[in-house]
């Protein structure tokens, strides 16, 4: 750990601090109020679906098997790659996904968006164990639990000393799949909230039809959706500061902290968004 | 996985260079409104050049917080200053003539909120990590407002959603080709993102100095600045595309040649390897 300060290194959870959640209370309240206030009630059911997007990203990225620098030597468990990473790519694909099935309605969009992301979760985490397994030559094996909850599968026999644990187990699949389905699914949800203002809003500020406006309002939701998505998995990957194996990971039981701080920054974000076009030839 | 990264000593302080990015891109920026009082295109430039100056101020603030070791890798950093960065930027690009100043405002709340998040919900407890967070933030909303302004040669929202294509000798108003609606924002959100992320990341560990890491963080932006240029053509005039092409192309020759001499500077004996010849005729 650094010299210079940063995060303790203590066994238990650190709590959120009280005033951290007061402000987060305060925060959400604040910009739930001012969504009222320039958006009537379209603007807080948005608002609401922007939280619980964001909410479901953060959720998810506590699933997705990191592994950082230390799993592309084999030496920890999970997908060598940083969280930020990781979480964009999954979320990505699966706003791709729930941007295509859009006009099909909420239901099939939000089932496009998870299928999307997990799918690309599967694919990668099937090629890290192909290139694990066939190509470095090691097995699969957790470092944090003896026993694969799923499947009953031993690890420590496994598990090459020195090391915390390698490759992918089968929990871990299943995890950066359920990963890759909330994240897609939450990224989704972003997407159609600011969609739906967006297409009610432009067209009688720009005296269009909702044809018209259509690759603009495509256009700002999507690059707001990945906005938030990033915000929501950065803050996530704070929460989890390095690598994570899986929903089996001590790790796992923090992201109650990552829930809440991600409902304020989206809903923080989320307002500007939703109120991007209050302004437009005011000034 | 957290590890201490080294960061050299010495150089511009952080409070320094701080001043030089926020003023000296909020002038750049400004500069581009010569648009729009000479009715030309020529001045698109300068908001590429309000990037860099902002590229440089947050990548020697990524310098600093991540030498607290934040164990999610450096990227993440870049990452959530895009996040950010681009809601605030658009958000800001409504107000008109006032477009810079309130990104500016915008990106401090969102960062503000983001690092009080970090550091009391998700105890981070990282001295800097909210007013590095505000930094970011700030810096992330300048490359994107900037990026846009270049490609467009007005930071106001109309002119980032409205282009016109002639059709037949007739010149139709269409929200298409433009900057929003063609999606080009998103590929400045990328450039700007891979621009941020990429200098502290290569050029970190023992050995790092300072003015070997700003000016790559230089080169990156020049480097991001020639797509920009490219993608300019389609919606300023060209000569005013191809000023914007030539200025990024010097700037990213220079730069490129100052980082590479630095780094022979820095380096304990380098090589210069020719390529392998091949004997005439076979061996």
């Amino acid at each position: 750990m650094s010299a210079l300060g940063g995060p303790k290194q203590t066994g238990g959870v650190q709590s959120p601090t009280a005033m951290g959640i007061v402000l987060s209370i305060v925060l959400i309240i604040v910009a739930l109020g001012l969504a009222y206030f320039l958006v009537q009630m379209a603007g807080v059911i948005a608002l609401v679906g922007i939280i619980i997007g964001g909410v479901l990203v953060a959720f998810g990225v506590h699933f997705v098997p990191v592994g950082g620098a230390p799993a592309a030597m084999g030496q920890s468990p999970g997908i060598a790659t940083g969280v930020a990473m990781l979480a964009a790519g999954a979320g990505l694909a699966g706003l791709f996904g729930g941007a295509w099935a859009a006009p099909f309605g909420l239901a099939v969009a939000l089932a496009g968006g998870a299928v999307g992301g997990g799918l690309l979760m599967a694919i990668t985490c099937t090629m890290v164990n192909v290139i694990y397994i066939f190509g470095m030559g090691i097995p699969a094996a957790s470092g944090k639990v003896d026993k694969d909850p799923i499947t009953g599968d031993t690890f420590p026999e496994y598990k090459s000393q020195g090391t915390e644990g390698h490759g992918l187990p089968f929990i871990s699949w299943v995890g950066g799949v359920v990963g890759g389905a909330l994240g897609g699914l939450g990224g989704t949800l972003i997407y159609l909230e600011l969609l739906d203002i967006y297409q009610a809003q432009l067209p009688v500020l720009l005296n269009a039809t909702v044809e018209q406006i259509a690759p603009v309002a495509i256009s700002l939701a999507g690059i707001f959706a990945v906005g938030m998505f990033l915000i929501n998995a950065v803050l996530a990957a704070y929460n989890i500061t390095g690598t994570i194996e899986g929903p089996h990971d001590p790790k796992f039981k923090r992201f109650p902290r990552a829930i809440i701080a991600a409902a304020v920054a989206s809903a923080v974000a989320g307002f500007f968004a939703i109120a991007l076009l209050e302004l437009v030839g005011v000034f | 996985m957290s590890v201490k990264i080294e960061v050299g000593a010495g150089g511009i302080p952080h409070n320094q260079v701080l001043i030089y990015g926020l003023v000296g891109s909020l002038v750049l920026i400004y500069l581009t409104y010569l648009n729009t009082y000479f009715q030309t295109q020529y001045f698109a430039f300068f908001g590429g050049l309000a990037a860099i100056a902002a590229l440089i101020w947050g990548t020697d603030t990524i310098k600093h917080l991540c030498s607290y070791g934040l164990g999610t890798g450096v990227p993440s950093a870049g990452m959530i200053a895009l996040g950010s960065g681009v809601v605030a930027a658009l958000f800001g690009a409504t107000t008109g003539i006032f477009a810079p100043i309130v990104t500016i405002i915008i990106a401090a709340i969102i960062g503000a909120v983001a690092g009080l998040m970090a550091n009391h919900v998700v105890r981070m407890d990282i001295p800097v990590m909210i007013v590095s967070l505000i930094e970011l933030a700030i810096v992330g909303a300048m490359t994107v407002l900037g990026l846009a302004t270049m490609a467009c040669g007005t930071f106001e929202f109309l002119g980032m959603i409205t282009g016109t294509v002639s059709f037949l000798g007739f010149t139709v108003q269409t929200y298409e080709t433009s900057v929003i609606g063609g999606s080009i924002i998103a590929v400045i959100f990328m450039l700007g993102a891979i621009a941020i992320q990429h200098s502290f990341n290569a050029c970190l560990g023992p050995g790092e100095q300072q003015d070997r890491t700003l000016m790559l963080a230089a080169e990156c932006g020049f480097l991001s600045m020639i797509a920009v240029a490219i993608i300019s053509f389609a919606f300023i005039g060209t000569y005013a595309a191809f000023i914007a092409l030539v200025i990024s192309i010097i700037g990213w020759l220079y730069t490129y040649t100052k980082y590479i001499a630095l780094s022979k500077r820095d380096a304990y004996a380098w090589l210069d390897a020719q390529p392998i010849m091949e004997p005439k005729g076979g061996a």
